[in-house]
């Protein structure tokens, strides 16, 4: 059913699955109309963690996140939320879950405050003396408490989305499910959900956070999933993501030694050994920098500069998919 | 920010009157909602007008059956005005009260914010049944207390005369009319149930309104063609007219009792069909 | 007039039957089943009473629309409610839905209410009248009414009764069924006769009291569900509260009063419903027989002029049954009172429910055949229409 990913789903750091948020296995939804929406993935998000959950619009990402939720039924396999299987353990374990799903929705013709009151009232575990205070709170956290009596329809899509996120931080949550929490906000907005998301993951929450805009997220997230058409195509640690992308070596030499540099290189065993002006590059594969400085040093050429280039997700993505990742459909 | 503070509130005591009370003010504070409520209202007050500025000229005394008898005696504008809402009107409240119930959420999308809340689908699906009844029975007690004023204010209030030609005494006569409204609330709820399961299968509200109005208006049609009389008893709007029976000498209870059967049997079928769909159904609005 | 027509003779079955056949039990006779009817006291009690026609005439959907009005008794379904106690006071109520059609009898005197008019018709005997009614009352409390001085004792009337249905029929019991939650005798009575259009009819007996509870009349096409039906859905033996069975006129409602004539109690007709007026001829026997009336003004009665309606042979017809003179009061044509129909488009109704063939036009039903010529004569009898446009060739 699954194709080998490029990066197994070992790699979460070898976190044991007692230790994960959440899990999934296999999990695939294939809607009547016989599109498959997603297509046997096993996310598997380490508590703790800020786990970036990227990929194109169409991807899968908010079908995925809507079977975590238990709003939509697997057609095959299960998802774990907090130890529970969903939706099966939903009332259980929801409670300890803040979520933004597709989106922000609330009633036009009620306040901001009044719509926080009603999603608070609904949650039979919460409690209603702190209703208030709570929902005041979480306005206050994320800047709305200036519009919190203004009818919900005369907000900005940043106001909404804003609403949206503290809706999600009514209560404290162990684990928060952010679906691209950074639409419609200005470079502000965006910065300060990032900053948000990070005070979240220093309080000890885990947080799922998607986006189909990388760049916004990227420099938060500690764990990255990467969907493309219904497939988790990759995950991991960020940093081991990263480290694992095909590097190349950039070495800055004078335009008589180019020649010595492209053999050096190539004597070190290293691929796709090109010249462009006086610059050599190649594939660094395992090859240790060091030893190539080294060997260009020893070979007594001119090293004018040396650089380690490795790619980042956006181009780890355009390699796995052969697709840009704005437009993958 | 401390992690884990659960449960809060460890007593689920109180928590469904919670989110009962939050559906309530949302039916009810409803600006939609409230127009339908008054445009219902304004029924027996303009029957009560009409009735009241043409009562000594050529006009007077017109119109099918009892409507005639109103000015004689306020306490008929509540009856009059019922019978006109029944057919249409009231159908026409309740299918965009109850056809909304869901749907509405759900093209709005609140759904789902409330089901991550989490709130159990079926206490969901219940508060939703109370807030569409609840507002049904406005809808019928609204025609009632502007018919009881405007009649008393229009025609006054006095002994009640019968179908069967017998005059009661005014205390009997407002029984009979709240039995009367009492009935007509309760034929509402097989209606209530056909509403909130459209509105379980769809996410445009409009289309569950729709529907449901076209059941009543279509049962009604139905229940006028002799040659469907077998299946006439099962429709329903079959006993609808059954409230007459409070205005008959000696009100046949079995004949009331048939009509919320009636009533009882649909809102149990579609009440069934509603949480079958809602519980099972994938929310992806 | 179709509707005066249909509906007489509805009404006019079931008294005619209740005297030929009767309530029985398993193990005794039909005559004596007559017999223990015609001595069976009148009950006091209430109920509702559902009259059913299949008679296969075209639908007539604006029945509905009207309230409680005796058209609707031509097609569908009606529910009536009944009480009486079982002597001189009476109540019945057409019910439609949210009208009624009242009819009270209390002694010498009567009333109609329409709620849907709210209109009342009062009905007394002049002065003469209303001293031989109480005269009449007195003797039968002795038991020693007229009329029955002339007729042979109750068991006698039921042999007779019996005999006669006999010689055009055969009259046996069915197998015991219930009505209105009662045990309940069935007694049959089966055309000789091939060329009628009736199968046979139906009388279901409380085994109790010996009250007729339903009556089922079959068309011979029809074996599944009977052409006229008339039956307790309901019945509770007992005498009705003093309220339901007294009349005052309510304020505000139109009145009108009207003397009727006591008919002439005439033994010699007391097996025979009503003599034949003038211009009335019947041709053949028994359930084969067809009345023909002469001279009759088709279009002045569609128009609902009551002088075409009065000079109907027959308009004043007496039945001797008190049962049968009720309801056939309630539901003929009130005089001076327009047309039951009211304001229908009985022209329309005509053409609705008729068809035009060489001799006329004809109306067929399930258990009765109506040819109006085109001469002005009127055949009406129990056959297939073919038969009356033979009669009137």
């Amino acid at each position: 059913m699954t194709e080998p990913l490029p990066v197994p789903a070992s790699s979460t750091g070898g976190a044991g699955t007692g230790d994960l948020a959440i899990r999934t296995e296999r999990l695939t939804k294939q809607f009547r109309s016989g599109q498959v929406a997603v297509d046997g993935i096993d996310l598997h998000v380490p508590r703790g963690a800020v786990y970036g959950f990227l990929g194109p619009n169409g991807s899968g990402k908010t079908t995925t996140i809507r079977m975590l939720l238990g709003l939509v039924r697997p057609t095959s396999g299960h998802a774990e939320l907090l130890g529970g299987r969903m939706p099966e353990a939903g009332l259980d374990v929801l409670p300890r879950v803040g979520a933004l799903v597709e989106g922000p929705a609330f009633h036009p013709y009620l306040t901001g405050r009044a719509n926080l009151a009603r999603l608070d009232a609904s949650d039979a575990t919460a409690n209603p003396r702190t209703s208030r205070r709570r929902s005041d709170e979480a306005l206050e956290r994320v800047g709305l408490s200036a519009a919190a009596s203004k009818p919900y329809r005369q907000y900005s899509l940043g106001m909404k989305q804003r609403l949206g996120l503290a809706a999600a931080l009514l209560r404290p949550r162990e684990l928060l499910v952010l679906d691209e929490p950074t639409n419609g906000l200005d470079p502000q907005g965006t910065r300060e959900v990032r900053h948000l998301v990070r005070e979240l993951a220093d309080g000890g929450s885990t947080v799922l956070v998607s986006s189909h805009l990388l760049a916004e997220i990227e420099q938060v997230c500690s764990h990255i999933g990467i969907m493309g058409r219904g497939r988790l195509l990759l995950q991991g640690d960020r940093g081991e993501l990263t480290a694992r992308g095909a590097a190349r070596v950039l070495v800055q030499t004078s335009s008589d030694h180019v020649a010595a540099v492209a053999e050096v290189l190539a004597a070190l065993g290293m691929a796709e050994v090109s010249v462009e002006g006086t610059t050599v590059t190649a594939l660094l594969d395992d090859t240790p920098p060091e030893k190539v400085s080294a060997a260009i040093v020893h070979a007594g050429v001119d090293l004018l500069g040396l650089e380690v280039r490795r790619p980042n997700l956006e181009q780890i993505f355009v390699e796995l998919t052969g697709e840009g990742f704005d437009v993958a459909r | 920010m401390s992690l884990v503070d659960l449960p809060e509130a460890p007593s689920t005591r109180g928590a469904l009157g919670r989110l009962a009370r939050s559906e309530l003010r949302l039916v009810f504070g409803r600006r939609r909602n409230i127009v339908l409520l008054i445009g219902l209202a304004l029924v027996p007050l303009v029957l009560g007008l009409v009735l009241f500025l043409t009562q000594d000229s050529a006009l007077g005394g017109q119109g099918p059956g009892f409507i005639g008898n109103v000015t004689g005696n306020g306490l008929f504008l509540v009856v009059a005005a019922l019978f006109i809402c029944l057919p249409f009107l009231l159908p026409l409240t309740i299918g965009i009260a109850s056809g909304d119930s869901v749907a509405g959420e759900a093209s709005a999308g609140t759904l789902r914010y409330l089901l991550v809340v989490p709130v159990s689908r079926t206490r969901l699906l219940g508060v939703k049944a109370l807030g569409a009844l609840l507002f049904a029975g406005a809808a019928v007690l609204s025609i009632a207390v502007v018919g009881l004023v405007a009649g008393a204010v229009f025609f006054g209030l006095r002994d009640i005369t019968l179908l069967s030609g017998t005059t009661v005494p005014l205390l009997d006569g407002v029984v009979r009319v709240a039995g009367i409204v009492a009935y007509v609330g309760l034929s509402m709820t097989g209606l209530v149930a056909v509403g909130l399961f459209f509105s379980t299968l769809t996410e445009v509200p409009v289309g569950a309104m729709a529907a449901t109005v076209v059941v009543a208006i279509v049962s009604g049609v139905l229940d006028q063609l002799p040659a469907l009389h077998v299946i006439a008893p099962a429709l329903l709007t079959h006993h609808w007219l059954g409230f007459a029976e409070f205005l008959r000498l000696e009100p046949d209870w079995g004949v009331l009792g048939q009509g919320l059967t009636l009533q009882a049997a649909w809102v149990a079928i579609f009440g069934a069909l509603a949480w079958s769909r809602f519980t099972t159904a994938d929310v992806s609005s | 007039m179709v509707v005066a027509v249909a509906v007489g003779i509805g009404f006019a079955a079931p008294p005619l039957l209740a005297t030929a056949g009767s309530d029985g039990l398993p193990t005794i006779t039909p005559e004596q089943l007559a017999e223990q009817v015609a001595a069976a006291e009148q009950q006091p009690l209430s109920g509702t009473v559902v009259y059913t026609a299949r008679l296969g005439l075209p639908e007539l959907p604006f029945s509905k629309v009207t309230g409680a009005n005796p058209v609707s008794l031509l097609g569908g379904s009606s529910t009536m409610r009944v009480w009486t106690d079982g002597a001189e006071r009476s109540r019945a109520a057409l019910l439609g839905d949210v009208s009624e059609y009242s009819v009270v009898q209390d002694g010498p005197q009567a009333w109609t209410y329409s709620s849907t008019d709210n209109a009342v018709v009062h009905y007394t005997l002049d002065d003469a009248d209303t001293a031989r009614y109480d005269d009449l009352a007195a003797k039968a409390e002795a038991g020693d009414l007229p009329v029955e001085g002339d007729l042979p004792t109750p068991a006698e009337a039921a042999r007779q009764a019996v005999t006669m249905a006999k010689a055009f029929s055969t009259v046996t019991l069915d197998a015991q069924t219930e009505v209105a939650g009662r045990d309940a005798y069935q007694l049959v009575v089966t055309p000789t006769s091939q060329t009628t259009l009736i199968g046979r009819i139906v009388v279901a007996v409380d085994a109790a009291t010996s009250t007729p509870l339903r009556l089922q009349v079959w068309s011979r096409a029809d074996a599944q569900t009977p052409a006229l039906e008339l039956g307790f859905t309901d019945v509770t033996f007992g005498t009705p509260a003093d309220s339901v069975l007294s009349f005052s006129t309510p304020p505000g409602a139109s009145t009108k009063d009207v003397v009727v004539a006591l008919p002439e109690h005439d033994a010699t007709t007391a097996t025979v419903p009503g003599a034949l007026p003038e211009g009335v001829t019947v041709s053949g026997l028994g359930w084969d027989s067809v009345v023909q009336v002469a001279g009759v003004d088709v279009a002045g009665l569609l128009a609902g002029d009551p002088a075409a309606a009065s000079a109907l042979p027959g308009a004043d017809r007496q039945f001797d049954s008190k049962g049968a003179q009720q309801l056939y009061d309630q539901f003929a044509p009130e005089k001076d009172a327009g047309s039951p129909l009211g304001t229908l488009d009985t022209s329309a109704l005509y053409d609705q429910l008729t068809t035009a063939v060489p001799e006329g036009r004809l109306l067929s039903s399930a258990l009765l055949s109506v040819l109006v010529t085109d001469d002005g004569r009127v055949l009406v009898g129990a056959v297939p229409g073919e038969t009356l446009q033979a009669l009137a060739r």
